[in-house]
């Protein structure tokens, strides 16, 4: 019994340390950003600031153009969700409860196409915008993103677990499948939306890849890029960075702690179904 | 008024080897209570939902009062539908679940609220009406499906096993309501269920199946004492009849022979058995027809035959007793006793089988002789 | 609407409920697939109007390349030193969590951090970390080593050093799919092995590893694909210097791409990178199967 008792001890320890080392360097971030010192490196570096200021965060908004780019991100992250969301239902439904010729062809389709790494797609994707102009544009950033393969999945998994004697008894109440779909299956369904509205969310907030390639001035940047187009520029002013990348994570962090339920939901799911 | 006629009712799912209803032929009348019975997989489900309109027909036709209804949608059959999961919509109350069907209809708001209630009132539910399903015992949903059902007014009702997910004495006394709700409610009810009791207590009309095939459609007692194969014989009635195999063998008298055992037929059946020299039949007898000789001096009983008692079941009101003829274990049987008289294991008893309630199936067919 | 059948009423809603996803992916998923292929084979330049078929010609091309070598090289070691510690790591991190500790809700959720912040914030906050003056090497110094090198501008730290920073971002996410695969082992299979005499480390190698077999194929799989296409942390922290030293094939694939929009150069070495994570997968399916018990 003792050795088991000591054996938590360590495992504590363990795990203080881990945790240390896990949010240890978001803790010297927020330090930073409050500190007037502009000379973040002088030794011994410490965690709490010598003198603190609010400054950084206002010069965020003062010297850089982040109100612009958090109105590009706040748009193109806000229309591919609720987009994401809608249309993964109505494909979930599709797959999940109606039988039409060419269901399965078409689900197969989809399911081989998780497995393309999607690097390869960019050349072919920035050519297809090109064409149409859209290069550098809102539409460019966000109509490739309007709807993901994995929140299609999603949703068919979870339609699949509603019992049919739910839909058979609307279809003899009198329903279509339009209105089975509205009003019998999308309003029991918000945990399974919850979970892909905030996959999307944080998806689409902390897109990177995708903005770099297809915008290539300031004003159509979003937060994320925006803030590392800074990197060079700022290497002097570390507070005025720092302070960008924490106003930057505060949304999706909001979002992690609310809604902590969904994500450990999502990612047990996922995990068994690999 | 509402009579369904179904003619050679086909139902083959793609890809499947064989037919799950195989030309089914029944013709139901106007506010007949049908149950149909039989074990699971004989397709009873399904020959429910090919009413329904939930199952498309391969094969044959459908009538709803003369009306051809293979090809409407279910929401077109004007019928109602209660399941054994009860299919609440989860996110509605009692009331909106009851009224959900009527909306859709375009019923009018006050009587929508006028059908609700009189349904609630009926089924005494009207306390929940603002409830969600899952604050509801499962006795409690299950009356809300009910009432779903009522409330639409539709000429036939279907009832897919409801009863089978609540315990057992809100079973018994959920069959006891539906019966009256069926004379309340003066419709046609097609009510399936896998459970042979809840069938011949609820049945005007008993529709046996298996594998697809319906084996007899009759009334209850018709069912228990006139089974047309040894399927229905051995299916209805619990437990179940005993299944003697043999062959009847005529000399100077018409005997029955199973391998050492060899027994003169009663006087009556010589007849007509006499005819079926050398054929393979089985030998039935119900444990309610076997009498203790000591006991039972007035019965028309076949000779002696002596047995020995191999264990007892007592229920309570009546004891089960399992026996062995002349001492053989193959030859296990059970008659029922009723519990004054007390048996004891290893006891010998002498007993005969009440001579018109013998009965005999074709050993190949299955069908019944006599 | 009305409709002669079910089926049809099925089929109608089924192809107008998938019109419009089926149309967004036709364009930015079915086809590029193909496309990509067609590019890789022609010489294509965004600059250049005039667009010559070139066969493999852009596939020998990168063969002779020494910086497409280079990232090939690169990628190989980042994922085969990424994907195994990265995986050991959260599943440890999992099983301690998985002991009736207290406080497992705030250590769940201190892992998962890393893993839902941006990468551009991790990589910025990495760049100060692992610069000259920053708090590694002032962490090192403090506890005797001493150490002054600048670990992004270093040939030969540079690319460890991003391993690292993939390795404390993910792992929380991984150990969280752990976490959920070790809650589903029933209890008594630990209270058997117990009664046969195992220690906590034995219970651990015969129980714990064999039972999230599914989860380990999962997570080794993601964690896979997403190490071969690393790209946000290269761009932000060593745009793939110093001389090429950090330079993976995504980087590479966007460098030829989008800088010198080589577009079919950049398709063809996108191509191969494809091929590259497919095999993996087959190879890992084909060895190392998920097998459930």
């Amino acid at each position: 019994m003792k050795e088991l008792k000591l054996q938590k001890i360590g495992f504590i320890i363990i795990l203080a340390v881990a945790t240390l080392i896990y949010i240890g360097p978001f803790l010297f971030s927020i330090s930073i950003s409050f500190n007037a010192d502009k000379n973040v490196f002088e030794w011994p570096i410490k965690l709490f600031p010598e003198t603190f200021t609010l400054d950084n965060y206002k010069n965020v908004w003062n010297e850089l153009p982040f109100g612009k780019w958090l109105f590009n991100s706040v748009l193109v992250t806000t229309i591919q969700t609720v987009t994401n969301v809608f249309f993964s239902a109505l494909a979930g439904f599709a797959f999940a409860r109606l039988e039409f010729k060419g269901r399965k062809l078409i689900f197969g389709l989809l399911l081989s196409s998780l497995m393309i790494p999607g690097i390869i797609l960019l050349v072919p994707k920035f050519i297809i915008l090109n064409e149409f102009r859209l290069i550098n544009s809102y539409a460019g950033l966000i109509i490739p993103g309007l709807v993901g393969v994995t929140n299609i999945f999603l949703m068919k998994q979870f339609f699949e677990t509603i019992p049919k004697d739910l839909e058979q008894a609307a279809l003899i109440d009198g329903c279509s499948y339009f209105r089975i779909f509205w009003q019998v299956f999308l309003p029991i369904s918000k945990p399974a939306l919850a979970a892909v509205a905030i996959y999307t969310f944080q998806g689409s907030w902390n897109e990177f890849l995708w903005p770099v390639i297809v915008t290539y001035t300031e004003n159509m940047y979003t937060l994320p890029l925006g803030m590392a187009s800074l990197r060079t520029e700022l290497m002097t002013d570390w507070p005025l960075l720092m302070a960008g990348t924490i106003l930057i994570s505060l949304p999706t962090l909001a979002i992690f702690i609310i809604f902590q339920r969904y994500f450990v939901q999502g990612v047990a799911s996922s995990g068994l179904k690999g | 008024m509402a009579t369904i006629d179904i003619e050679q009712l086909e139902k083959t799912y793609p890809g499947a080897d064989t037919a799950t209803i195989k030309g089914a032929d029944l013709s139901i009348q106007d506010k007949e209570f049908i149950v149909l019975v039989g074990p699971s997989g004989c397709g009873k489900s399904t020959l429910l939902r090919m009413i329904a309109g939930l199952e498309e027909i391969t094969a044959g036709s459908l009538l709803i009062d003369g009306e051809r209804m293979n090809e409407l949608s279910p929401k077109d059959r004007d019928i109602a539908m209660v399941f054994q999961n009860y299919a609440l919509y989860p996110h509605m109350t009692v009331f909106d679940n009851m009224a959900f069907g009527l909306k859709l209809r375009k019923t009018p708001k006050d009587e929508i609220k006028e059908k609700v209630e009189h349904a609630a009132k009926i089924l005494d539910i009207s306390h929940l009406l603002n409830r969600r399903p899952k604050d509801m015992s499962g006795g409690q949903r299950q009356r809300v499906a009910i009432g779903r059902s009522i409330v639409r007014d539709p000429k036939v009702f279907l009832f897919d096993e409801p009863l089978s997910n609540l315990d057992a004495k809100l079973r018994v006394q959920m069959r006891a309501e539906i019966k009256k709700l069926h004379r309340t409610l003066d419709a046609t009810i097609v009510y399936v269920t896998h459970d042979q009791i809840e069938a011949m207590t609820m049945g005007d009309r008993i529709v046996v199946l298996k594998d697809g095939i319906v084996q007899q459609f009759d009334s209850p007692m018709n069912l228990f004492n006139n089974p047309q194969n040894k399927f229905v014989a051995g299916f209805i009635g619990s437990p179940s009849m005993n299944f003697l195999p043999g062959i009847i063998s005529v000399d100077k008298e018409v005997n029955f022979i199973s391998e050492d055992l060899k027994f003169a037929v009663p006087q009556d059946l010589k007849p007509s058995l006499k005819p079926l020299d050398g054929k393979e039949v089985v030998f039935g007898f119900r444990p309610e027809y076997i009498y203790d000789k000591a006991v039972e001096k007035n019965k028309r009983l076949s000779e002696d035959m002596e047995i020995v008692i191999d264990s007892l079941e007592p229920i309570g009101s009546e004891t089960f007793v399992y026996f062995h003829y002349k001492g053989n274990p193959k030859y296990t049987f059970c008659f029922r006793s009723d519990s004054r008289h007390q048996y004891t294991i290893g006891e010998t008893v002498t007993i005969g089988v009440d001579i018109d309630r013998l009965r005999f199936f074709d050993g190949k067919t299955e069908k019944r002789i006599m | 609407m009305k409709f002669r059948s079910r089926k049809k009423e099925q089929l109608f809603w089924g192809y107008v409920f998938l019109a419009f996803p089926l149309f967004l992916l036709s364009i930015f998923v079915f086809f590029p697939i193909g496309f990509a292929f067609v590019v890789s084979f022609y010489d294509w330049n965004l600059l250049i109007p005039d667009k010559p078929f070139v066969g493999l010609g852009n596939y020998f091309e990168l063969f002779k390349d020494p910086v497409f070598i280079k990232a090939i090289k690169n990628t190989i070691i980042y994922t085969l030193g990424v994907v195994p510690v990265q995986t050991l790591l959260s599943l440890f991190l999992a099983f301690i969590m998985n002991q009736k500790i207290r406080g497992r809700a705030f250590f769940r959720t201190a892992f998962y951090i890393p893993a839902i912040t941006s990468s551009v914030v991790t990589s910025i906050i990495f760049v100060w970390i692992y610069s000259k003056p920053g708090l590694l090497n002032f962490g090192l110094n403090s506890v005797g080593i001493d150490s002054n090198i600048d670990w992004l501008t270093n040939p030969t730290t540079v690319l460890p050093s991003i391993m690292m920073l993939n390795i404390w971002t993910t792992s929380g996410y991984f150990m969280v799919s752990f976490l959920a695969g070790l809650q589903n082992i029933p209890s008594s299979l630990y209270e058997a092995a117990k009664i046969d005499g195992a220690n906590q480390w034995q219970q651990f190698w015969k129980i714990t590893v064999p039972m999230v077999r599914p989860v380990t194929y999962f997570v080794v799989i993601i964690s896979l694909i997403g190490c071969f296409q690393v790209f946000d942390q290269i761009f932000i922290m060593s745009s793939g210097g110093p001389d090429n030293a950090s330079t993976t094939m995504s980087y590479f694939v966007y460098q030829n791409s989008f800088k010198y929009f080589r577009f079919g150069f950049g398709a063809a070495s996108a191509v191969i990178l494809a091929l590259l994570i497919f095999a993996t997968t087959l190879i890992q399916k084909k060895y190392f199967p998920p097998e459930a018990y």
